[in-house]
């Protein structure tokens, strides 16, 4: 170590006095000391002895979390994405074409649910997450609805309700009733229950190569959903390329 | 034997109220005289050296001696005082009212004495602000060159000159006595 004193500058600095700070200062500072040293701060070390449990199990609770939350996400994210390109139950598949869709069980509810909901707006997993639902339709287009009812066998309720829609709006031309694939492609879309999911069974007939079928239902789902704005990533996907 | 300030200072930050007591009584004439030289007026070094002292306090968690004790504790009281002169005030306590230092009888004497410790004072109130500090950290604090270094924030290249001038001025001021 260097020392740059100079003995007569250090005994000039020495004499300009020995200051201290006041008493008082001195207490509030030990006080403040004392307080803060009560205040014991979380250890920075690992658990030793008995709590060396702590870590493993911590670890393990958060990994569980994590994957549980990521696991639910993930079912939140892709349920709506596909719960139109989902199978149809088995008995369905089991009934002819022109049988009455799964929905319309004994278990259906008395009024089907008006359509509400805005082509961009609304949410989709809240439609997701009641698939026993039956196809929400929009007002102006159950003309379109109950001619795809008509073709097939519903329940007396269905169409006793069809023919009090019929008679509200006596200026309404029934419109044929579709047969074959495009009927089973049509009930599909009436089952869809949401026009995204519609949309995606559209894409997905594309996607197998089923044109014709896929151009009817784009046809039908646009009677169905006159005002509903495809997004251009999907028009790319339904349209005929 | 006494215990060396980084054990009383690890023990206070694990709960010990009583080491820091000890540390404090140790320096706490040193530190105060430190920051009364270096600022205006005694109110300023009063409220500067509680808030070291509460910058100790809050940063026990953080301590680790990886330096003295003292390096460190004037670390933060650099820190301090930088903080103060960048708000202004960068001169030198009053001395004038102090009694001038021995007995001697001689009032003749007495105001030579009182004169001759004016001009120290002038001279040192008149070095630079980095200057003043490395002399009093040198001087008060019992730093080295490479730690007044490592208490500014410098090399010690700069910490020496600083030092060396420092004491080249005040020692002129001395032989003009």
């Amino acid at each position: 170590m260097t020392d740059e004193r100079d003995p007569r500058v250090s005994q000039r600095y020495r004499e300009l006095g020995r200051e201290e700070p006041p008493g008082e200062l001195d207490a509030g500072i030990l006080a403040a000391s004392r307080r803060a040293a009560k205040t014991r701060l979380a250890p920075l070390v690992p658990p030793t002895g008995r709590r060396h449990w702590y870590f493993p199990a911590a670890a393990a609770a958060i990994i569980t979390l994590a994957v549980a939350v990521t696991l639910h996400m993930e079912r939140q994210q892709l349920d709506p994405e596909f719960s139109g390109l989902r199978p149809e139950p088995p008995e369905a598949k089991k009934e002819p074409l022109a049988a009455a869709p799964p929905q319309e069980s004994p278990a259906k509810p008395s009024a089907p649910r008006e359509f509400a909901r805005q082509p961009d707006g609304g949410s989709l997993n809240s439609q997701a997450a009641k698939p026993a639902e039956p196809l929400a339709m929009p007002q102006h287009s159950s003309q379109a609805a109950d001619t795809i009812e008509q073709g097939s066998s519903a329940g007396a309720r269905r169409e006793s309700r069809a023919r009090a829609d019929q008679s509200s709006q006596p200026q309404a031309v029934p419109r044929e009733a579709p047969s074959g694939a495009p009927a089973r492609l049509l009930g599909r879309i009436a089952k869809a229950q949401s026009p995204e999911a519609a949309l995606e069974r559209i894409a997905e007939l594309r996607r197998q190569g089923k044109h014709d079928e896929a151009d009817k239902a784009l046809a039908e789902f646009r009677r169905r959903y006159p005002d509903y704005r495809i997004a251009a990533q999907m028009l790319k996907k339904v349209e005929r390329p | 034997m006494e215990a060396p300030d980084e054990q009383l200072m690890l023990a206070y930050r694990d709960g010990n109220a009583g080491a820091f007591e000890t540390l404090y009584l140790r320096h706490r004439e040193r530190v105060f005289r430190f920051v009364l030289r270096g600022v205006k007026s005694r109110a300023t070094a009063e409220e500067l050296f509680q808030e070291i002292w509460m910058r100790v306090i809050e940063a026990r968690e953080r301590y680790a001696p990886q330096a003295r004790f003292t390096t460190w504790l004037y670390t933060i009281a650099h820190h301090r005082m930088v903080d103060h002169w960048r708000r202004g005030g960068l001169s030198l306590v009053e001395l004038d009212e102090q009694d001038p230092p021995g007995d001697s009888p001689d009032p003749a004497r007495q105001l030579e004495a009182r004169e001759a410790l004016a001009r120290f004072a002038q001279a040192l109130e008149a070095l630079p602000v980095a200057q003043r500090e490395a002399f009093l950290l040198h001087e008060e604090a019992g730093l080295s060159i490479a730690e007044i270094a490592a208490a500014t924030g410098s090399n010690a290249e700069a910490a020496k000159s600083r030092l060396r001038y420092a004491v080249a001025k005040l020692k002129a001021a001395v032989e003009d006595d």
